[in-house]
């Protein structure tokens, strides 16, 4: 279990643009860190950086406490799952889980059995004597997740480990890793696009955009007051409504700012309510299993809102939206940042 | 595997017996006595094979060809390797200028190297010596090139994993390379081989003992020795020729199952 400090890291790639932009994130030992952010972002680089496959060119990388800039890859203690899974194409699955263990000198029964229980938790048993080449994207995905398990490393770097895989599958591994970190009390650096992946393993999420962080912090923290408006955006599904303040019935704030209203705070009325609401009719409903997903048009813009489905309201043309104003977030138009409204308010 | 087209088939046939019918003639003369051959009559016997390993020594030159040619192939294959690992995952310092003079030997004609070769060995007393035959023959700068190009087409991402779960350069070329490696390792082994096994200058110019002749040698001193009235014994020659031959073929049917490409499928998305 080791700790891993990133000072101010800058990358750019040989005849490429610059990747990273002065990125500085401080992981405690046996914390869960997952990476958001949109492709192209800079995670696999950063990811890449911290297992020592790539250097940086400015900025330091401690691990342990101890200075790693120059460490080799071998010598870091770290397991990685790569984003096209990388299994040795000529080994069996088997082969493939216990490579790891081999080399650090295990005995042979030691590491088949290590393989055994691995392949367990991840049903590759019945696969464990083929080879890559003839196994489906799902399953190489998560031999490349067992390879890693199987090391008893002190950090753990996995990229999308369960982008491949279909949605039961998905939740019993999430499970699993969530499980696998509890008992190893490893250091977990994780990146994916789902985002309830990331508010169900996290204890802190960092949020990437153009090789800058946005924002790192706890997962309700990220939810409740993030940053910005791209973090506000990103993070929650259905997305975050935005609409320019100064249309809201009874606005009286400051002028300049745009109203994030998530989903879940907007209700739908058949007659107008007594708290505030908007006018609206809709444009397209999703069915999303218990909940509909009603895209709608007000005269403040575009509205998302999720709803049951018994309070689909009757006359699609005219119904109200109510929202409560004491849970929305507040933007500044010209930045992005989010501003505090309370703050804001005092005379 | 698709239905073979008769047509293409019944063409490669053709073509393949239009290729094998010098072989296949010199191994039926090989049997013929002197005598039959010139008289134009038909005959069998082992006779032409006894002299050439008997009274002309050819078990011998055998033996040193199998040892010259074997220690050329596996020397060479390891240098070649290591160089290809060197030049297509590293960039150091005067790596592209290496590579380039790597390159660069394949244009230079052997025969250019021939006498500052036989001069330094001249010059180390190795002249006449197994180490004679066998020095000069190990660097392959084609070998070298061409498992570079191969090796560059194994993704990197295969090293990496491999440094992650803790190998080091060594332990990645000899457990990840090499083996992905083994259609392109095995074809550059095969030429190296028939390379040396068919290398008549260089073992005529350093050998002069007739117990380091290697087969080459002896063919082609077999052509000196007459039945009388100027003609050639050619089922005596005939007879060595498919002794020379027979080792290639059967050097050739052993890789020849390693010769399949597709072997990296599966390593990455
Ligand atoms: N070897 C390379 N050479 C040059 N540019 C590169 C290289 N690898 C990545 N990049 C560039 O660096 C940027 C960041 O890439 P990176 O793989 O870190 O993105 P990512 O956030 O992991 O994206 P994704 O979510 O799609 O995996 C991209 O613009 C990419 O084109
Ligand atoms: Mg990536």
């Amino acid at each position: 279990m080791s700790g891993i400090s990133l000072r101010d890291i800058r990358k750019a790639y040989v005849n490429g643009p610059q990747v990273l932009h002065g990125v500085s994130l401080d992981i405690q030992p046996g914390e869960f860190i997952v990476i958001v952010g949109p492709s192209g972002c800079g995670k696999s680089t950063l990811l890449r950086l911290i297992a020592g496959l790539d250097r940086c060119e400015d900025g330091t990388i401690e691990i342990g406490g101890r200075r790693a800039n120059d460490l080799a890859p071998q010598d870091r203690d770290i397991a990685m799952i790569f984003q096209n899974y990388a299994l040795y194409p000529h080994m069996t699955v088997r082969e493939n889980i216990a490579f790891g263990l081999e080399l650090r000198g295990m005995k042979k029964a030691e590491r088949n059995e290590r393989a055994q229980s691995v392949a367990k938790i991840l049903q590759l048993e019945s696969y464990l004597d083929r080879k890559p080449a003839a196994l489906s994207g799902g399953q190489r995905q998560r031999v490349a997740m067992g390879r890693a398990m199987a090391r008893n490393a002190s950090i753990f770097l996995m990229d999308e480990p369960l982008s491949n895989l279909d949605n039961a599958l998905r939740i019993t591994m999430r499970t699993e890793i969530k499980e696998l970190h509890r008992q190893l009390g490893a250091t977990m650096v994780y990146v994916t696009h789902d985002q309830t992946e990331a508010l169900s393993l996290a204890d802190r999420i960092a949020v990437m955009k153009d090789g800058h962080l946005l924002q790192f912090d706890r997962p309700d923290v990220i939810y409740d007051r993030p940053a910005n408006r791209f973090v506000a955006s990103f993070l929650g599904s259905p997305p975050m409504n935005f609409v320019a303040a100064d249309m809201l019935p009874g606005w009286t704030g400051p002028h300049g700012l745009t109203a994030g209203l998530r989903p879940e705070i907007l209700s739908v009325h058949a007659e107008k309510p007594s708290k505030a609401a908007l006018p609206a009719r809709m444009l397209l409903s999703e069915m999303t299993g218990a909940d509909m997903l009603l895209h709608c048009e007000s005269p403040a813009g575009r509205l998302t809102v999720s709803a049951s489905r018994q309070d689909m309201p009757k006359d699609k043309e005219q119904f109200w939206i109510a929202f409560d104003l004491d849970r929305a977030l507040f933007f500044d138009s010209e930045n992005g940042d989010r501003v505090d409204l309370s703050v804001a308010m005092q005379p | 595997m698709k239905p073979e087209n008769p047509i293409l088939a019944g063409l490669a046939l053709v073509a393949g017996l239009l290729f094998l019918s010098p072989v296949l003639y010199s191994i039926w003369m090989s049997f013929q006595t002197v005598d039959a051959y010139y008289a134009g009559e038909l005959g069998f016997t082992l006779d032409n094979y006894a002299r050439a390993v008997g009274q002309y020594n050819f078990a011998r030159y055998l033996l040193n060809s199998l040892i010259v040619s074997g220690l050329v192939t596996l020397i060479g294959i390891t240098f070649a390797t290591m160089a290809a690992y060197a030049f297509a995952r590293y960039s150091f310092r005067g790596g592209n200028f290496l590579f380039a003079a790597t390159v660069a030997t394949l244009m230079i004609p052997s025969h250019i190297s021939l006498i500052p070769n036989y001069l330094t060995l001249a010059k180390v007393g190795l002249l006449d010596s197994y180490a004679g035959l066998i020095l000069p023959a190990i660097s392959n700068g084609f070998a070298a090139f061409f498992l570079r190009q191969y090796i560059r087409g194994i993704p990197k991402v295969l090293d990496e994993a491999a440094y992650m779960d803790g190998a080091t350069s060594l332990q990645v070329l000899w457990r990840i390379i090499v083996p992905l490696s083994r259609p392109a390792i095995a074809s550059m082994a095969l030429y190296i081989f028939i390379t040396e096994w068919n290398n008549y200058i260089w073992p005529l110019v350093a050998v002069g003992k007739q117990d380091l002749y290697t087969l080459q040698i002896g063919l082609a001193r077999l052509y000196r020795i007459n039945p009388g009235e100027g003609l050639i014994d050619w089922p005596l020659v005939m007879a060595a020729s498919t002794i020379t031959i027979l080792p290639v073929l059967l050097g050739f049917l052993l890789v020849e199952r390693h010769l399949v490409r597709g072997i990296t499928m599966g390593a990455v998305k």
